[in-house]
C-alpha cells in the first residue's frame, strides 16, 4: 500500500505545485473560493430537483437557475446581506449585537407610523417630503440605537452579549408598543422604490448595463492602480498573466451577473398596466399562454412571444446591498477605522497600548451596526409595504449565521465582508430552493441550521491544514 | 347578507342581555381571571365585560395572570375566596387550568371558558366558531374564483390553529377540488406567521407556477399583506383574490383598495358582551343550556361535551366596510385611505 503511493506521489505533487502556483501568483482567497463553488453547488442541485417536480426553464430545467428565481434571490438577500456587513466588523472587534433583528423592527415601525399617521396626513398622502423624511428618520434612528448599545458596551462597560441581548428584549417591546402590535400599511408610494416591488425600482437593462461597463474599468483601474503602488514601495508584484486573468474573471462575472438581471422581462400585469397608463400602443401578436410580452389578440390583452416587452434590469436593492459591499470593503481595508478594528479585535491590549482609543471605536463601530440596520429596515418595510413588530424578528440570527457560514471568526480578528454576502447568499440559496421546492419551514431551519454547523467545521479544517 | 352580519351580531348580544337583565335581583359578582394583559386586545374584552355587568348594578373583578398557569391556579383561589357568582376563565395553559376549574365547581360557583377552551363539561364554553373561519375565507375566496389554481399560505406549523383554519378550508373546497375545477398549486406553512416569510414563500410560489395562481387562501392578515406584496411585484394584486382574517386597519384598507378579497373578523367587544350577558344569566340562576345560544360542542382534544355558545365571525368585503366604519373599529380615513372608484362606504 505505502509502495504503491509513493509510485504516485510524484505526479500528485507537481499537479499540486502547479495548482498551489496558480493561486499564490493570483492571490485568490482559496477559502472564498471553496464556499463560490460550493454555492454554484447548491444552486444546480437546486435547478434539477425542483425540474424533476415541475419543469421550468431553469438552466437544468428547474425553476431555481432562471433570471426570475436569480433575481428574486438577490432581492431576497439583499436585507440580510446589507446588517452582516456590519455583524463583520462587530465580530472583528470581538463584540457582537443581538439586537439588530428587534431594532430593525422598531425602525421600521417607528418610521412606519411617522410616514403613514404623521406625515401622510399633515402633508398630504404621496407628497415627496415623506419619502425622502422617511428614509433619513430610519437612518438617524437606527445609527441612535446603535451608538447608544455601543455606548453601553464600551462605557458603561456591559458585555455586549448582555447589552444586545437586553435590547433584543426591549427594541421589540417598544415596537410593539409604538404601533399597539398592528401592522403599519401602506407605505409611502415613493418609499416603495427601496422594496424592488415596483417598476420604478428597477433600472432597466440600458443603465444596468452603463452600471456594468463602469464597474469593469474599476476593477481594471483596480488591479492597475494596485500594481503601481506595489511597484512604488518595492512589493513583490503578481505575474502579468494573473494580473490580466484576474481583470478578466472580474469583468466576467460582473457582466454575467448584468446579462442575468437584464434577462429578466417585466411581468405581463406590470407591462400591461405601464402601457396603459402610459398610452403605449400594444402591438397585435399571436396568442402564448407562456410567452413573456403582451399582445392584442382582437380586442383582449394576452400573453405572447413577440409582442410589447421590457426587462428589468438590477433592482435598487441589490444595488444598494451591492454598493453597501463595496464601500463596508473600503472602509474595512482602506481606512484607519477599519485597520484599527482589525488590530483591536485581534489583540487588544496592544492595540490599546499603540494609542488607539478601543472605546470610542466600539461605539463607532456599533453606530455603524445601526446605520446599517438602518438601511435593512428602509429594504424590508418597503419591499413588504408595511411595517410590523414581526418583520425583524429572528433576523439577528440569519446576520450572525451568514456573518460566521462567510469564516468570520468569533474569536475575533479575522472576516471579510464579501465572505459575508456570499455566507448571506449561500442561506436565502437554501430557504429560497426549498421553499421553491415546497418543503416546509421547519425543514428550511433544519438544513440552515446544518449549513451553519458544517461550514465552521469545515473552515477549521481548512485553518487546521493552512497553518 | 354579509352586509348586515355585524349589525345582526351587535343587536343579538343586546338582546341577550336585554332577556337576562329585567325582573332579577342585582349585587351579583362575575369575575374573570384573565391569562395576559400583554397583548391591547385582552383590554378591549375587559372593558367590553366590565361594562355589561356594572350597568345591570352587578360587581366585577378580575386578576391578571401574566402569562403563567402557576400564577393563574393562584388567582383563582383568591378569586374563589371572594366568594363570587360566576367565575370566567382566559386559561393560559387549558390542560393545567383543570384542577383550578374543579375548585370552582366545588365551591358551587359557576365557570365559564371564555376564548380559550378547557374541557371541563360543568363550564360553558364562549368562543368564535375557529374552524368556521377557515370555512368563511374558503367560501369568499370560492365566491370570487370558483375555479383555477388555488395557493394555500398557512400559519406556524406548530400553531394547531393553522391546522383548524385549513381544515375548514378543505370542508369548503371538497367538491370543487374532487371535481378539478380547484387546484392545490402551492401549500406551504409560515415560520412564525411573518408577513416577510409569507412574501418570500408566495414570490416562490409564483415563480415555481409561472404566475399560474388563480388564488391565494393566507390565514391571517399580516401573511396577506405579504401576499399581496408579492403579487403587486408580479403586477397581479386586486386580479387574484386573497383571504386574511383579524380585521387589520391595514387588512380592511386592502380591502377598500381591492388587493385584499376578505378579512375575517373576530370582533372582541361581542365576545366580552355576549360572555358578560351569560354570566349574569347563570348568576341569576339560569341553567347554562337554557341561555340563548347555547349548544353543545365537543371539538376539543378530548371530545368533551359542553355547553356552548360559538359566534360567527364576521367576514369584511368591499361590500359591508361601511359597516365596520359604523361599528367604530376603524375610521372613514384610515379604511379609505388611497382607495380611488366607487366603495361603499368611502364616499
Amino acid at each position: 500500500m505505502a509502495k504503491h503511493h509513493d509510485a504516485n506521489s510524484e505526479p500528485a505533487r507537481s499537479r499540486e505545485g502547479l495548482l498551489k502556483q496558480f493561486f499564490n501568483a493570483t492571490e485568490i482567497d482559496t477559502r472564498i473560493l471553496g464556499m463560490i463553488v460550493a454555492l454554484l453547488l447548491v444552486w444546480c442541485i437546486f435547478d434539477v430537483w425542483s425540474g424533476y417536480i415541475r419543469p421550468n426553464e431553469g438552466l437544468f430545467g428547474g425553476s431555481f437557475l432562471t433570471p426570475r428565481n436569480l433575481w428574486t434571490l438577490l432581492v431576497q438577500t439583499s436585507s440580510i446581506a446589507v446588517m452582516s456587513t456590519g455583524m463583520v466588523l462587530l465580530i472583528v472587534l470581538r463584540q457582537i449585537d443581538l439586537s439588530v433583528g428587534s431594532m430593525l423592527s422598531l425602525v421600521a415601525v417607528a418610521t412606519g407610523v411617522l410616514q403613514v399617521y404623521q406625515l401622510g396626513p399633515a402633508l398630504g398622502v404621496g407628497h415627496p417630503a415623506i419619502w425622502i423624511l422617511g428614509v433619513l428618520a430610519c437612518l438617524t434612528l437606527g445609527t441612535a440605537i446603535g451608538a447608544f448599545n455601543g455606548f453601553l458596551t464600551a462605557y458603561a462597560k456591559i458585555p455586549a452579549f448582555i447589552v444586545t441581548l437586553g435590547g433584543l428584549i426591549a427594541y421589540s417591546g417598544v415596537a410593539f408598543l409604538l404601533a399597539r402590535g398592528e401592522t403599519v400599511a401602506p407605505m409611502d408610494q415613493n418609499f416603495g422604490i427601496f422594496g424592488g416591488g415596483i417598476a420604478s425600482s428597477w433600472l432597466g437593462p440600458f443603465w444596468s448595463w452603463v452600471l456594468a461597463a463602469v464597474g469593469c474599468a474599476a476593477i481594471v483601474r483596480g488591479i492597475v492602480n494596485g500594481r503601481r503602488q506595489r511597484q512604488r514601495f518595492g512589493f513583490p508584484l503578481r505575474p502579468v498573466w494573473a494580473e490580466v486573468f484576474l481583470a478578466a474573471i472580474g469583468s466576467l462575472a460582473t457582466l454575467g451577473t448584468t446579462w442575468v438581471m437584464n434577462s429578466y422581462p417585466w411581468p405581463p400585469g406590470v407591462i400591461e398596466k405601464y402601457a396603459k397608463s402610459n398610452s403605449i400602443a400594444i402591438p397585435p401578436g399571436i396568442e402564448n399562454r407562456d410567452g413573456k410580452a403582451i399582445c392584442m389578440a382582437a380586442t383582449q390583452v394576452v400573453h405572447c412571444n413577440e409582442g410589447l416587452i421590457y426587462y428589468t434590469g438590477f433592482s435598487l436593492p441589490a444595488l444598494i446591498a451591492i454598493a453597501v459591499c463595496m464601500i463596508m470593503t473600503f472602509i474595512a481595508t482602506r481606512t484607519a477605522f477599519g485597520r484599527y478594528i482589525y488590530a483591536t479585535g485581534g489583540n487588544p491590549e496592544a492595540a490599546e497600548l499603540a494609542g488607539i482609543n478601543t472605546r470610542a471605536l466600539t461605539v463607532k463601530a456599533f453606530a455603524l451596526m445601526g446605520f446599517l440596520v438602518g438601511v435593512s429596515s428602509i429594504i424590508s418595510s418597503a419591499r413588504l409595504n408595511a411595517a410590523t413588530n414581526a418583520l425583524g424578528l429572528t433576523n439577528e440570527l440569519y446576520v450572525i449565521a451568514a456573518t460566521v457560514i462567510g469564516g468570520t471568526s468569533l474569536a475575533g480578528g479575522v472576516g471579510t465582508i464579501y465572505g459575508a454576502m456570499v455566507g448571506a447568499l449561500m442561506m436565502q440559496s437554501i430557504i429560497s430552493g426549498m421553499s421553491l421546492l415546497n418543503l416546509p419551514a421547519a425543514y428550511q431551519n433544519m438544513v440552515v441550521g446544518g449549513v451553519l454547523v458544517l461550514a465552521v467545521y469545515l473552515d477549521q479544517l481548512y485553518r487546521r491544514r493552512v497553518n | 347578507m354579509i352586509r348586515n352580519a355585524l349589525i345582526a351580531l351587535t343587536t343579538g348580544a343586546l338582546l341577550v342581555s336585554a332577556s337576562s337583565l329585567p325582573a332579577m335581583a342585582a349585587g351579583k359578582t362575575i369575575a374573570v381571571s384573565w391569562k395576559t394583559f400583554q397583548e391591547e386586545r385582552w383590554k378591549t374584552d375587559a372593558a367590553a365585560i366590565k361594562a355589561v355587568v356594572e350597568a345591570a348594578g352587578d360587581k366585577y373583578i378580575d386578576s391578571d395572570a401574566q402569562g403563567s398557569a402557576q400564577k393563574q391556579a393562584a388567582d383563582i383561589e383568591g378569586l374563589i375566596a371572594q366568594k363570587p357568582d360566576v367565575i370566567m376563565v382566559v386559561a393560559f395553559d387549558s390542560d393545567a387550568i383543570l384542577p383550578s376549574i374543579a375548585a370552582i365547581s366545588n365551591a358551587g360557583i359557576k365557570s365559564i371558558a371564555y376564548d380559550v377552551q378547557f374541557e371541563d363539561p360543568n363550564a360553558l364554553y364562549i368562543t368564535f366558531d375557529n374552524v368556521g373561519v377557515g370555512r368563511i375565507m374558503a367560501k369568499e375566496i370560492l365566491k370570487a374564483k370558483p375555479a383555477g389554481n388555488y395557493a394555500f399560505i398557512k400559519g406556524d406549523k406548530g400553531d394547531p390553529n393553522a391546522t383548524f383554519l385549513f381544515q375548514g378550508q378543505m370542508e369548503v373546497l371538497k367538491e370543487a377540488m374532487d371535481s378539478g375545477k380547484v387546484k392545490n398549486v402551492c401549500e406551504t406553512f409560515t415560520d412564525g406567521w411573518k408577513p416577510d416569510n409569507a412574501q418570500k414563500n408566495m414570490e416562490q410560489c409564483l415563480t415555481s407556477t409561472g404566475n399560474k395562481v388563480d388564488a391565494v387562501l393566507s390565514e391571517n392578515d399580516g401573511m396577506a399583506s405579504g401576499v399581496v406584496a408579492a403579487l403587486t411585484a408580479q403586477g397581479l394584486a386586486g386580479t387574484v383574490p386573497v383571504s386574511g382574517q383579524d380585521g387589520d386597519l391595514a387588512a380592511i384598507n386592502r380591502v377598500a383598495m381591492g388587493t385584499q378579497t376578505v378579512s375575517v373578523w373576530k370582533n372582541s367587544v361581542e365576545l366580552g358582551k355576549t360572555a358578560a350577558a351569560a354570566a349574569i344569566a347563570l348568576a341569576n340562576g339560569t341553567a347554562a343550556d337554557k341561555i340563548p345560544g347555547v349548544a353543545m360542542f365537543d371539538g376539543g382534544k378530548k371530545k368533551v361535551k359542553m355547553n356552548s355558545i360559538l359566534l360567527a365571525p364576521t367576514p369584511i368585503t368591499i361590500a359591508n366596510i361601511g359597516d365596520a366604519i359604523a361599528a367604530g373599529h376603524i375610521t372613514k380615513d384610515q379604511a379609505c385611505a388611497g382607495v380611488k372608484g366607487d366603495v361603499m362606504g368611502c364616499k
